[in-house]
């Protein structure tokens, strides 16, 4: 290993973060690098053309990367964006925007949305101020309310954010009585809580560290043609395949086989993979734990050791050289090599952060040219710690300050060790350092200086790094970086001078962006906007996992990177040197021709692999929504939920169709209800019936005039007394304030009047004649429901009609089958179902 | 919730630039902030056009870079230009900065670019702003100095080095101390032309005597242009070294090594490798005593003890008398093993088999086990492992013997590596296995001789 004769000049100060006064030597210019000093040899002007990098570059064969495997079966969820948490709005004349986090909006629509959660436990405690049965409150006490009257005042209109609500007197004494618990509590103790999940969702927006190192791996075979992934696969990434794959080099691809899968508890995070004499070893890190496989030659692999994590593991890196040993950090603060034989030992353990107090548990460590000198990472710093060493001391190695020029605000995301590589080009001592804004080469023997910075520009975080080794002898090394958003460059990385002899790290060239998912658009066909979109979205996914491959040697040499999304997909893309930069050393003065000549495009095995794959895509249902509009309990009190059944029903379709963006078509509400027989009259058909029937068709108003033709009585004087009677005689000829309702529905189409008429009806106001009887009546059919929706919404009811045992166990079955009580299979034959639908009316 | 309003900060610098970076509640800064907000209305003054079009060029430009599409960067930078009228303060500040690092990358790629062009670019861009003066001037020299054009590259440092803005704040002091420097430099380089013609010419000539006055001219203005940088902490190595060979060359022995002690020893400096090195071959060349460059080796191998020099290290340590110095000169070749760059050093092994047997020999198996306690966890599977054995055997037969015979004596010869190597029937070497089968049976530690 030697050390290089002469380094690069450099300024050194010590002290903290964006230090102003010191001028940053490293000029961030690509070309700086390019002009190594002619040191003692000044036989430049001689010489004429002085030594300069080879203009490197990687030609991709496609425009942009191909799925290599089916997608994902499992729909995928982008999760939450930016306009979900911040404040929208806000002084219009601020120079900059103010970033807030909207909590108030998020509040108020958690209550709305899911009150039965923020409210519920509040209303069992206060479960003795309420009665429930349906009987007028004889109780002199004034705290007790009726909760049957306090709904009817609630029913019909919605006071929230509508001054003008009336409010009766029972809801101002309702409010008096709980506002103070409602009020307060509610908002303090949940505000508090949501506060916190905005907070640390909207830092998980702004980094997420879990995926750092990357959940994709290449394990060799035993020929350069054949070799495994492994990633993890499932909804969940809580599986992990290893798929078998060809490499061809005619720049394509053979999947063989289905992939072999191992199930595991908790999603993966990250995938490690490592050679070490012969033996292919492969580590996974999930939230909570840690597990070692070895990988045989033939690819099977055999699992040698699982370790429990109790506070978190942050990350895992195998040693390039000692078979099967580890290292692995957890949030803690503490770093243990591990190995399956001798287990664990811990080699640091520091709470706090190495250089300046950051509040991130972020932890990261790998491993150096010494096989008993670990580096343990954090944002602030990296720091070299031997094991056999007292506990706690070691060198830095890099340091967030002034010693790198560091920005303000400036922290390390990834450290990795770049030694294992290969032995020909780079010394085996560097190790690569990744922030924000710039990536560091540090060589860990002269700490604290950087041996190369370059200012890598990526718009999300880079928290995957691969280095390869030189595609030919005296090549630079392509050293890949990826960022979190799918932006990929490649840096071509030579650690060697002019004569052959060491030199410091330098870029040996332009650094170069590679095509990402979203440049593979143009391959797959034209869409209709709600597909274009989805498969944007999935097109747009985080990388999590980066792996390379080399193919077999060709005429020229070739590089395969695989990438893992976030929805499980993988992707693959063909970069081949290109031929006539290679020979051609001159300066770029007169070099070749202009650079991007030769454009790739797709070829029509492309476009077909594509649409197949999109094909497959669009057959996978879509997300379903992820909360539901909740259900209002009054309305199960009110023993209305027949109609709610009916018109759920309905609401499900519609809500359905706007989910997945289609027009709402008969077919989805069912049979039409008009299809229906109306109600057959028993007798002879009264008025209301007659009405209905006409009602049914969509005729009501024309009956109403035909009505009110003959019958010139003024209308609601007469009606009362008659109502009475039917009520008492049949619960089928209910009449209510339906009536106005008939005469305001203009005659629409059949299916339009279902569709806006039903949801409006649960929102009626209940008639308020109801007697006891029939609201005794009623309960058998209410506790059906209660019994169906149990398990979600917990009412306390009692149920002890014997009539409804037979219902209980009959129902037993849905109630396991189907979790939304939107999907409730409808109990068919039950006496008063059929007659229910027309008791809203 | 001030506790998590994230803010924009701006942090100003003592230029007064106001830097475009988002600062979190952590502290920390996140680049992409600045595109998720956009995706919100969140109020705020609305970017206006002129900034949005310059915006939108300087993405174009960038990624035409990472595209290697010289041309179209160039047409798009033409375009950029524009971006220079702009009437916010902070951008006036940085956008001269953006041009001259984005406009220097595309003159120095574009296949039909060349040094006139460079030039002209360099020379307007030196005077838009005037903070840039110094950078760009220094980028410029290098960039000629690249392309041999040493008079040029001259020329332009000097013009720098006179330049003066306001008061001299410190971090131009700095710059101008570099340009100084690799005026310095450049003066160093004619003048080592000028030590080559020289060692062709008679002594007794004319032109001999002329030409050793302006070396000394010469020198001693380069100097004056050194010795100010290297006093500044830092990593001067090319500075040093010529600094060093033109004092060296007048006979100044003292100060060559008053420069080189300094920027070895000087706390304030990095803990450069280079800067002992320098300084032992210095002391090597000027015949020092052994105890001096001993101690100049110790520190070097306190920092780097993988490097090649530590095998001259433990020659050194080897001849010494002091038992101490044979003891350090065991450690010395167990830690240049064990660094993973080191495996395969067979000067390294050969140094260790020998070594090994003349300390068993010398009845210091405490030595010997104190070095290996440390190690016999983990050496024979770093390098005493049967895929070692085999796959050493297989490439260099020599460094497969050594090896083996340095695990027979730390490992018994039950160890695998030995029984491989042992094993093996090669004809020229068979003569050499059974000496080293001998010797571990004598001096192998795991069976010591009592």
């Amino acid at each position: 290993m030697d050390f290089p004769s002469s380094l690069r000049p450099t300024l050194f100060r010590t002290g903290p973060l964006g230090l102003s006064d010191v001028p940053d030597l490293s000029f961030m210019c690509s070309w700086r690098d390019a002009l190594t000093l002619p040191e003692s040899q000044p036989q430049i002007s001689e010489n004429g053309a002085p030594f300069l990098a080879k203009d490197v570059v990687w030609e991709p064969v496609t425009p942009g990367p191909l799925p290599l495997l089916r997608p994902a079966p499992d729909p995928w969820d982008p999760g939450l964006t930016a306009q979900d948490l911040l404040f929208r709005g806000g002084y219009q004349y601020r120079k900059r925007p103010r970033v807030v986090l909207d909590v108030t909006e998020q509040l108020s629509r958690f209550l709305w949305d899911h009150g039965d959660i923020a409210f519920a436990p509040l209303g069992r405690l206060m479960l003795e101020n309420f009665k429930l049965e349906g009987a007028p409150s004889r109780s002199k006490k004034k705290t007790v309310i009726s909760v049957k009257r306090l709904f009817q005042n609630l029913g019909g209109h919605q006071p929230w954010g509508c001054p003008w609500a009336y409010i009766t007197h029972r809801q101002r004494r309702f409010s008096i009585l709980g506002g103070a618990i409602l009020g307060k509590s509610v908002a303090s103790i949940l505000a508090e809580l949501l506060r916190e999940e905005l907070a640390v969702r909207w830092e998980r927006l702004l980094l997420d560290e879990t995926y750092t190192g990357g959940a994709l791996a290449w394990v060799p075979g035993r020929t350069p043609q054949v070799g495994q992934l492994v990633y993890p696969g499932g909804g969940t990434l809580d599986t992990l395949c290893f798929q078998e794959v060809n490499l061809n080099p005619d720049s394509n691809l053979d999947v063989p086989g289905c992939p072999g899968r191992i199930h595991l508890r908790g999603p993966v995070r990250q995938v490690v993979t490592c050679t070490v004499q012969g033996e292919a070893v492969l580590a996974v890190r999930s939230d909570y734990h840690c597990a070692v496989w070895k990988v045989s030659k033939q690819g099977q692999p055999a699992l040698l050791q699982v370790l429990q994590v109790e506070k978190g593991a942050t990350g895992i890196s195998l040693s390039p050289h000692l078979p099967g040993e580890l290292a692995v950090c957890s949030q803690s603060g503490a770093v243990c090599l591990w190995t399956p034989e001798g287990g664990l030992q811990q080699i640091y353990r520091d709470p706090e952060t190495l250089v300046f107090r950051d509040p991130s548990p972020w932890r990261w460590a790998d491993f150096t040219a010494h096989p008993r000198v670990l580096t343990v990472g954090d944002h602030t710093g990296v720091k070299m710690v031997d094991t056999q060493g007292p506990p706690g001391c070691g060198l830095l190695l890099f340091r967030a300050g002034a010693e790198a020029s560091c920005q303000k605000g400036e922290r390390i995301l990834l450290t990795q060790y770049l030694g294992q590589s290969s032995p020909d080009s780079l010394p085996s001592t560097l190790h690569l350092i990744c922030t924000q804004f710039s990536l560091y080469l540090v060589d860990e023997r002269l700490p604290l200086v950087p041996m190369l910075k370059w200012n890598h520009g990526l718009p999300s975080p880079p928290l995957l790094a691969r280095l390869l080794p030189p595609p030919r002898p005296g090549c630079p090394q392509p050293l890949i970086l990826a960022g979190q958003g799918g932006q990929l460059q490649l840096l071509p990385i030579s650690g060697e001078g002019p004569g052959g002899e060491a030199s410091a790290p330098r870029l040996a060239g332009p650094p170069q962006s590679l095509p990402s998912r979203r440049d593979s658009l143009s391959a797959f066909p034209l869409l209709e906007p709600k597909s274009q979109w989805q498969l944007e979205e999935r097109l747009k996914a985080p990388t999590i996992g980066l792996a390379t491959a080399i193919p077999p040697p060709a005429s020229t040499p070739g590089l395969v990177l695989f990438q893992l999304s976030a929805a499980g997909d993988i992707f693959y893309q063909y970069l081949r040197l290109q031929e006539d930069s290679t020979g051609d050393a001159g300066p770029p003065g007169d070099a070749g021709p202009e650079c991007p000549t030769p454009t790739a495009s797709w070829t029509p095995q492309d476009t077909v692999c594509c649409s197949q794959w999109l094909k497959i895509l669009l057959e996978v249902p879509p997300d379903p929504p992820t909360w539901a509009v909740p259900t209002f309990f009054h309305q199960q009190q009110l023993s209305r939920m027949e109609l709610q059944k009916d018109g759920g029903k309905l609401l499900e379709a519609l809500r359905e169709a706007m989910a997945k963006g289609r027009l709402l078509q008969q077919r989805d509400l069912g049979p039409l209800p008009t299809a229906e027989p109306p109600p057959t009259p028993e007798s002879s058909p009264d008025e209301l019936s007659e009405r209905l029937e006409e009602a049914w068709e969509g005729r009501g108003a024309a009956w109403w005039e035909r009505h009110h033709g003959r019958t010139s009585e003024p209308g609601k004087q007469p009606k009362r007394p008659k109502r009475r009677t039917q009520l008492s005689s049949t619960f089928s000829s209910l009449s209510g304030p339906l009536d106005s309702l008939d005469a305001t529905s203009p005659p629409l189409s059949p299916d339009s009047t279902c569709a806006k008429a039903r949801p409006q009806l649960s929102a009626t106001p209940p008639s308020q004649e109801l007697t006891p009887d029939l609201w005794a009546q009623g309960i058998p059919s209410q506790q059906e429901q209660t019994l169906q929706d149990n398990h979600v919404a917990k009412l306390p009811l009692q149920r002890d009609t014997p009539e409804h045992a037979a219902t209980t166990s009959s129902q037993a079955s849905s109630i396991r089958a189907t979790s939304s009580w939107l999907h409730r299979p409808v109990p068919s034959g039950s006496q008063p179902h059929r007659k229910k639908p027309r008791m809203g009316f | 919730m001030d506790n998590f309003s994230e803010e924009l900060a701006r942090p100003v610098t003592k230029d007064g630039q106001v830097k475009m970076s988002i600062l979190s509640g952590t502290g920390m800064h996140f680049p992409w902030l600045q595109s998720y907000v956009e995706t919100v209305v969140i109020g705020g003054k609305k970017k206006k056009d002129f900034s949005q079009t310059t915006s939108a060029c300087l993405s174009f430009i960038q990624e035409a870079l990472l595209k290697h599409q010289w041309r179209r960067a160039a047409e798009y930078m033409h375009s950029y230009f524009q971006a220079l009228e702009t009437t916010d303060g902070h951008q006036r500040q940085t956008v001269p900065e953006l041009i001259w690092k984005l406009g220097s990358e595309i003159l120095f790629y574009h296949p039909k670019s060349n040094v006139e062009t460079f030039t002209t670019f360099a020379d307007r861009m030196k005077n838009i702003g005037v903070m840039n003066y110094l950078k760009i001037s220094l980028q410029h020299a290098l960039y000629l100095l690249h392309h041999g054009m040493l008079e040029d590259a001259d020329r332009n440092l000097r013009e720098a080095e006179t330049w003066r803005y306001g008061e001299k704040s410190s971090s131009q002091e700095i710059l101008i101390n570099l340009v100084q420097a690799y005026k310095g430099l450049l003066q160093y380089y004619t003048w080592s032309k000028k030590k080559k013609e020289l060692s062709k010419l008679d002594k007794d000539d004319y032109v001999y005597g002329t030409t050793t006055r302006s070396m000394i001219n010469r020198s001693w203005k380069t100097s004056m242009n050194l010795s100010a940088l290297i006093k500044i902490p830092g990593v001067w190595d090319p500075f040093v070294k010529s600094y060093v060979e033109m004092l060296e060359f007048y006979g100044d022995q003292d100060a060559a090594q008053e420069v080189l002690t300094n920027y070895a020893y000087d706390e304030k400096f990095p803990s450069n490798p280079n800067a002992h090195i320098y300084l032992y071959n210095f002391l090597k060349r000027k015949k020092a005593p052994r105890t001096k460059l001993l101690s100049v080796l110790k520190i070097l191998y306190q920092i780097v003890p993988s490097h090649k020099l530590m095998l001259e290290f433990h020659t050194l340590l080897r001849k010494s008398e002091k038992e101490e110095h044979h003891k350090l000169g065991l450690e010395v070749l167990f830690g240049v093993l064990d660094f993973a760059g080191c495996t395969k050093n067979i000067t390294a092994w050969k140094y260790l088999a020998k070594y090994l047997k003349q300390t068993l020999m010398g009845n210091h198996l405490v030595w010997v086990q104190e070095q290996w306690n440390s190690r016999k966890n983990w050496w024979p599977s770093f390098h005493f492992s049967y895929f070692w054995a085999k796959s050493d055997w297989k490439e260099d037969m020599a460094l497969a013997c050594e090896k083996a015979f340095v695990a027979g004596i730390l490992l018994g010869k039950g160890c695998r590596y030995f029984r491989y190597i042992s094993k093996q029937d090669h004809q020229v070497i068979r003569k050499k296995i059974k000496q080293m089968k001998k010797s571990v049976k004598r001096y192998s530690i795991v069976n010591p001789r009592l």
